[in-house]
């Protein structure tokens, strides 16, 4: 039945009966959108103010510095910027490295207030952009869904999608990172496309192309898109629904934006030489072939070349698939990438990329995660999807592909619960608008078409017939009152339970800063961990300014952005090499750490150690990958069952293994460390007291360690023996006999001065 | 009435006699008449500062009044000097003037001028204090974290005066039973905490003698290498400071590795190390932050007293020797405290520096003081010389042409500068409705633009009116 | 020149700081009032019935009424303009 698909909420096809209706209507969409756009903001300022305005986590640290570094050096200058504090030795080329969407945005919201002299800092631009663009993507998605389904139902996706977990997760203030602007391209381009596809229009494909551009400069997750519309053209040609205004729409939009997303350094040459972006142009083939066909066939209309359109279409197609498997044969196109690859084949990351599979947000996603983020509207949106399949046209192919596809994908992983969620919101709020339509329909039907009608019974038989129909169709959607009000309590409930479980999961789950702990007394006062911020602050102020810090890669971005020093290893992890020798240098005895921490050139190591309060995040829990890690380069020097007991148990007490007791990350977390509870020494993470105590470091000595003994800073000794070969035993003869005279020689120093 | 030669003759002695007057000013010599009868000196040393607190009794011995006197300082110590100031028998300010003395190019000279002159034959006591910063010498250069921190002093035994010395006494305060060496010329004295010397008695003028003392100091050593301090005045009734402080502990430097272990289990490690200290800020003051460049500093505490709002302040991290740290200290207070008027004329009456710790000493100050748009004939005036640097103008919210901003800076500060300066400025105040009025304007452009949006046509063709959704 | 300060008087602000909250709601709210009328004027009217006059009048009273809402904003807000 298409009565329902047709709004009667002022889209200017129906005469209004009284003059301010579609005033009043375009007043309440915009005080509902706004105030939408009000409740996403709000409810992303949790950590803000909690704590304070600072950036969370660690990718959005290396945001936050390159968007400082363009900010003072100017736009050409970041573009070309060779990061030397980053990768010691090799640098970074971030210029080439990184999608400068985000940084640009923010770089132009800045130069755009300070020319009006609002001097609002960069940190707190960066940290409220997210929440700012929350709202915008709350007005694209009603775009989107009002181009799809009505002006109503466009109101309760974008009110979805403004505080939905699952959305507000990678978007809450400080954290600043690609999500929160990609989410709004992503939405603005598909509501752009359905657009320009239900016009055809050249105008809207040319808007479409420049939304796409945004997309690529935004996130590497553009793919996405790319993939996705040329599925959904695909569908169409299968569907038998090609029309001219798909070939205008498509083949702009293809044309344009492929040139226009080759202007970002990063992306380059891939979308015509790598496998991930073929799909656009197979399919850009297919459909010049069949429209070609199809204007043949038009020559002549009686029919007589439809067999020949579809075998020719058929042809067609076969003949770009061969072309494309033959070109990734021979080389010309590259295969599916590492990290795409590993969406299909899910355990593909695990033997060959450790690193990927390293990651908590690439593991597969749990049930609860599911209704964790989207909450009722995990059950309401297959009903969305099948009334758009019931009622299918054009743009409700396209939902029906995203819906599938987001949620194919966001099963792989917990990270891609973030592209499901749009998807969700707007097939919710079909469905959340359909009812209400069904709910609130009764009360409009029976008033104005009956009085007219009326009028005339008397006057013409011939009329009555007229009238015969309705009380049948009233019949079909005969809710009583009962069933009407108690219908629409439940769902009153329903969605107040909504924005209730929205907000608790925002604010207990995501809005930690992650750089900042706090614990609670048993009187309710809070104790602030801040040993993050104080170790960095350490490191800017009391080392030297060319310093090298040796860590784990994950606090490469914090250490560049909070401490400025030179780091070797960064969450950029495009080095895997170099990790691993990160990785072997923590694995390995003091010894062989040092000759690795002497080759890369080393002033200080700084690891995370959460014995002493129960930080469960430290070096020690990740430790195992980092053996892994290096055991995929260095197979024969680092094995992985060496650092277990003989049981296969991974232990630091006394039971643990030698090679575990005298590594270095285990030694760096446990020297000295002789407090924290009783009895003392003991490691409250992982419930044990530590195997081996009391030991000697050789070649590092402590330079800090923070108050809750979270951070640990050493420093390394320059050593005078450096050609003695590195295994022998006159070698370590002859440093531990350096060792003491240099130690004679600072206390005979002291001695004397105090004797002077 | 005079005839006109002798006017002309009169004038021309007067603008001579005035020409070596102003000339005299810079070079005076040391008169003959004065003669100090006694000196009680206290040299506290018990702080990183060196404080000398001299009682001078001044004998005229010639014949006619004495209306002043020359303060001098040792060649050796000039360059530490921050600060030298003299007070009468009553307690009350005297003026200082720097002065040179020909053929003492050496040390440096100040003039005092007496409110009342001394008659011959008679005495008059004036108090001097000096402060000398960077005088206290850490020895040894460097020591572990569980070490006692030893200084070296090196003064002057004697006082060292333009004129000859009848009889004086110095006592060194060290409030410490720890003292190494000290020098040992007879008459002294060491008791517990200070040591006392003297009398001496007759001693010419400018002698020097070397006392060196090297005892443990524990009291803090920290200065501030730069202090920038910010004053921004809004007629809407309020003065925001802020004040970036980099601040460096200049004792002993920590050698060898830091144990957080003893740190935590031993009350006595580190006993050079500064963990907290205390800042005072004016009674009124609100709205106190206090952050760096990575964020908030959560620990600190704030306390309204009567006559200030004190804040314990501690920094990321314990401070050892040679380390350092940097912080952002900001606050608000209402204007009527500081601010005064009369017409269109207003006086900025306010602090040029204010305390940071007790015993401060800071390297370089800068004070920029920042007034509303539109101020003009601003006139400024200092308590101490400082070098004014150029105005700059500040632009923030609501601003088209900048604010002018008025600079000045000043080396070698310590506690006793903390004095008010004064800033004359006109500001007609029916500017102050030019804010309100340029956001006005710029929300009624917004509208004028939609007024004229609406009225535009981009239809390419006329044949069907395209819906509008 | 010390002497003048007797004859200055200690400089308070125009209008009293307390004021500032109720100020500016009051302002805002009259100019958000003014603004939706001004906007739903924008919606509803066609080529023909729109009157310059009034749209000119109405986005000059919003203008006015939200600007001095904004200023009192900043100043509640503790931006000492």
């Amino acid at each position: 039945m298409t009565t329902l698909a047709e709004p009667d909420l002022g889209n200017g096809r129906n005469k209004p009966i009284f003059n301010n209706t579609t005033g009043f209507s375009t007043l309440i969409t915009v005080t509902v959108l706004l105030l939408a756009w009000l409740a996403g903001f709000a409810s992303r300022l949790f950590a803000v103010i909690r704590f304070e305005s600072i950036i969370h986590e660690f990718d959005p640290w290396f945001n936050y510095r390159s968007t400082a570094y363009m900010v003072q050096h100017g736009f050409y200058n970041f573009l070309n910027w060779f990061d030397e504090r980053a990768w010691y030795p090799l640098g970074r080329i971030v210029g080439g490295t990184v999608y400068p969407g985000l940084m640009i945005t923010s770089g132009s919201i800045h130069w755009l207030l300070h020319a009006l002299n609002i001097p609002i800092h960069i940190r707190d631009i960066c940290v409220f952009l997210a929440p700012v663009f929350s709202g915008l993507t709350a007005i694209s998605t009603y775009l989107l869904t009002a181009e799809l389904w009505s002006r109503g139902a466009g109101l309760f996706a974008a009110c979805f999608i403004a505080i939905v977990p699952g959305y507000s997760s990678r978007s809450v203030a400080g954290s600043y990172d690609n999500e929160g602007i990609a989410i709004f391209a992503l939405q603005l381009t598909y509501f752009l496309w359905l657009r320009s596809l239900k016009t055809g229009s050249v105008f809207w494909s040319i808007c479409t192309a420049i939304s796409y551009f945004y997309m690529v400069s935004a996130w590497g997750g553009y793919v996405f898109i790319i993939n996705l519309i040329p599925l959904h053209v695909f569908a169409l040609l299968i569907m038998g629904r090609f029309s001219q205004r798909l070939f205008v729409s498509y083949s702009v939009f293809y044309i344009v934006g492929l040139l226009l997303s080759m202007q970002i350094p990063f992306v380059g040459f891939q979308p015509i030489r790598t496998s991930e972006h073929m799909a656009a142009s197979g399919v850009f083939a297919l459909l010049m072939a069949v429209g070609a066909l199809q204007y043949l066939h038009s020559l002549n209309p009686k029919g007589q070349w439809k067999k020949l359109l579809i075998v020719g279409g058929l042809m067609a197609a076969g003949l770009v698939f061969l072309m494309v498997v033959f070109l990734t044969y021979i080389g010309v196109i590259a295969p599916w990438s590492g990290r795409f690859y590993s969406l299909w084949d899910t355990a593909y990351a695990k033997i060959h990329i450790p690193i990927i599979a390293s990651v908590s947000e690439h593991q597969p996603t749990t049930w609860s995660s599911f209704f964790f983020d989207l909450h009722v509207l995990v059950c309401t949106f297959p009903v969305g999807l099948w009334y758009c399949v019931k009622n299918i046209n054009d743009e409700r192919v396209f939902v029906t592909l995203y819906a599938l596809s987001a949620v194919y994908f966001a099963g792989v992983m917990v990270r891609l619960m973030l592209t499901l969620t749009p998807v969700v919101c707007v097939l919710s709020g079909i469905a959340f608008s359909i009812l209400l339509d069904l709910l609130l329909r009764d009360d409009d039907l029976p008033t104005a078409p009956v009085e007219p009608n009326d009028k005339n019974l008397y006057d013409k038989a011939g009329k009555v017939k007229k009238r015969a129909p309705e009380p049948t169709s009233q019949a079909d959607f005969g809710l009583g009152m009962n069933v009407r009000s108690g219908a629409l309590i439940a769902f009153m409930i329903l969605l107040m339970l909504f924005s209730v479980h929205c907000t608790w999961a925002t604010s207990n789950a995501y809005s930690s800063p992650s750089i900042v702990l706090a614990s609670y007394g048993n009187d309710g006062s809070r104790k602030i961990l801040d040993d993050f911020r104080e170790a960095y602050g350490w490191l800017s102020q009391n080392t030297a300014e060319d310093a090298r810090i040796m860590s784990w890669w994950d606090y490469g971005y914090q250490i560049a952005g909070m401490g400025n020093r030179t780091t070797l290893v960064d969450n950029n992890t495009w080095n895997n090499s170099h990790i691993a020798l990160v990785g072997k240098a923590m694995a390995s005895n003091e010894t062989a750490a040092y000759d690795i921490m002497t080759m890369l050139d080393v002033d200080y190591v700084l690891v995370i150690f959460g014995g002493a309060i129960g930080y469960s995040g430290d070096d020690i829990n990740k430790f195992i990958w980092m053996v892994r890690i290096a055991e995929g380069e260095h197979p024969k020097d680092i094995h992985e069952a060496d650092y277990f007991t003989e049981k296969g148990e991974y232990r630091v007490d006394s039971e643990a293994s030698k090679t575990m007791l005298n590594c270095l990350m285990y030694k760096l977390s446990y020297y000295r460390y002789d407090s924290g509870g009783s009895p003392p020494g003991y490691d409250r993470t992982r419930g044990a007291l530590p195997g081996n105590r009391g030991f000697k470091l050789t070649y590092l000595e402590e330079a800090y360690t923070t108050e809750h003994w979270l951070v640990r800073i050493y420093r390394l000794f320059e050593m005078f023996i450096t050609s003695v070969p590195t295994d022998s035993v006159v070698y370590d003869f002859l440093t531990v006999l350096a060792k003491r005279i240099e130690n004679f020689m600072m206390i005979a120093a002291g001695c004397g001065s105090r004797l002077s | 009435m005079m005839p006109a030669m002798a006017q002309l003759q009169f004038c021309v002695l007067f603008l001579v006699y005035v020409a070596t007057q102003c000339t005299s000013t810079n070079v005076d010599t040391v008169s003959s008449g004065i003669n100090i009868k006694n000196v009680d000196r206290t040299i506290d040393i018990s702080s990183q500062l060196v404080k000398i607190t001299s009682k001078v009794t001044l004998e005229n011995t010639g014949k006619s009044p004495v209306k002043n006197f020359l303060l001098a300082v040792e060649g050796t110590g000039k360059a530490k000097l921050a600060f030298i100031g003299t007070k009468d028998g009553n307690n009350k300010d005297l003026r200082n003037v720097e002065t040179d003395v020909k053929g003492n190019d050496d040390a440096k000279f100040w003039r005092v001028d007496l409110k009342e002159s001394i008659n011959a034959g008679s005495t008059a006591s004036v108090v001097v204090e000096t402060v000398y910063t960077k005088a206290l010498q850490p020895y040894p250069t460097s020591i572990t974290q569980q070490e006692e921190q030893l200084v070296k002093y090196l003064g002057n035994l004697y006082f060292y005066s333009p004129y000859p010395v009848s009889s004086q006494k110095t006592n060194v305060i060290l409030n410490t039973k720890a003292v190494e060496t000290f020098t040992k010329v007879k008459p002294f004295l060491q008791l517990d905490g200070s040591i006392s010397y003297g009398p001496y008695s007759n001693t010419a003028a400018f002698t020097e003698k070397e006392l060196v003392v090297h005892y443990k100091n524990n009291s803090p050593f920290l200065t501030v290498t730069r202090l920038e301090r910010l004053i921004e005045v809004s007629h809407w009734g309020n003065i925001a400071i802020e004040e970036t402080i980099e601040v460096e502990h200049t004792g002993a430097k920590l050698k060898g590795p830091f144990s957080r272990y003893d740190y935590q289990q031993d009350h006595h490690s580190g006993p050079a190390s500064v963990r907290s200290y205390k800042t005072l800020l004016p009674a009124s003051a609100s709205d106190v932050y206090y952050r760096d460049t990575n964020g908030n500093i959560s620990t600190s505490n704030m306390r309204v007293k009567k006559d200030s709002v004190e804040l314990d302040l501690r920094p990321r991290y314990p401070l050892f020797g040679g380390w350092r740290s940097h912080y952002t200290l900001g606050y608000n207070v209402p204007s009527y405290e500081y601010l005064y008027y009369s017409g269109n004329e207003y006086l900025l009456k306010m602090r040029a520096v204010d305390h940071v710790f007790d015993d401060m000493q800071i390297d370089e100050l800068i004070t920029k003081v920042i007034l509303p748009e539109g101020t003009t004939n601003i006139k400024a005036n200092f308590p101490f010389a400082v070098t004014r640097l150029p105005d700059s103008l500040h632009y923030t919210y609501l601003d088209t042409k900048g604010r002018p901003v008025i600079t000045f800076t000043k080396t070698n500060i310590v506690e006793n500068h903390i004095q008010d300066f004064q800033l004359r400025y006109s500001f007609p105040r029916i500017l102050m409705l030019q804010e309100p009025l340029l956001v006005v304007g710029f929300l009624y452009t917004l509208f004028l633009c939609v007024i004229i949006y609406v009225r535009l046509d981009f239809s390419i063709h006329k044949s069907e009116h395209p819906h509008k959704d | 020149m010390s002497l003048e300060i007797e004859s200055m008087v200690r400089y308070a602000s125009p209008i009293n700081p307390a004021v500032f909250p109720h100020l500016t709601m009051l302002l805002l709210g009259i100019g958000i009032f003014f603004t939706a009328w001004f906007f739903v004027y924008e919606v509803t009217s066609t080529k023909i019935s729109r009157d310059l006059f009034k749209e000119l009048l109405l986005s000059l009273v919003a203008a006015l009424f939200s600007g001095f809402g904004i200023l009192f904003l900043l100043l509640w807000v503790g931006i000492y303009v």
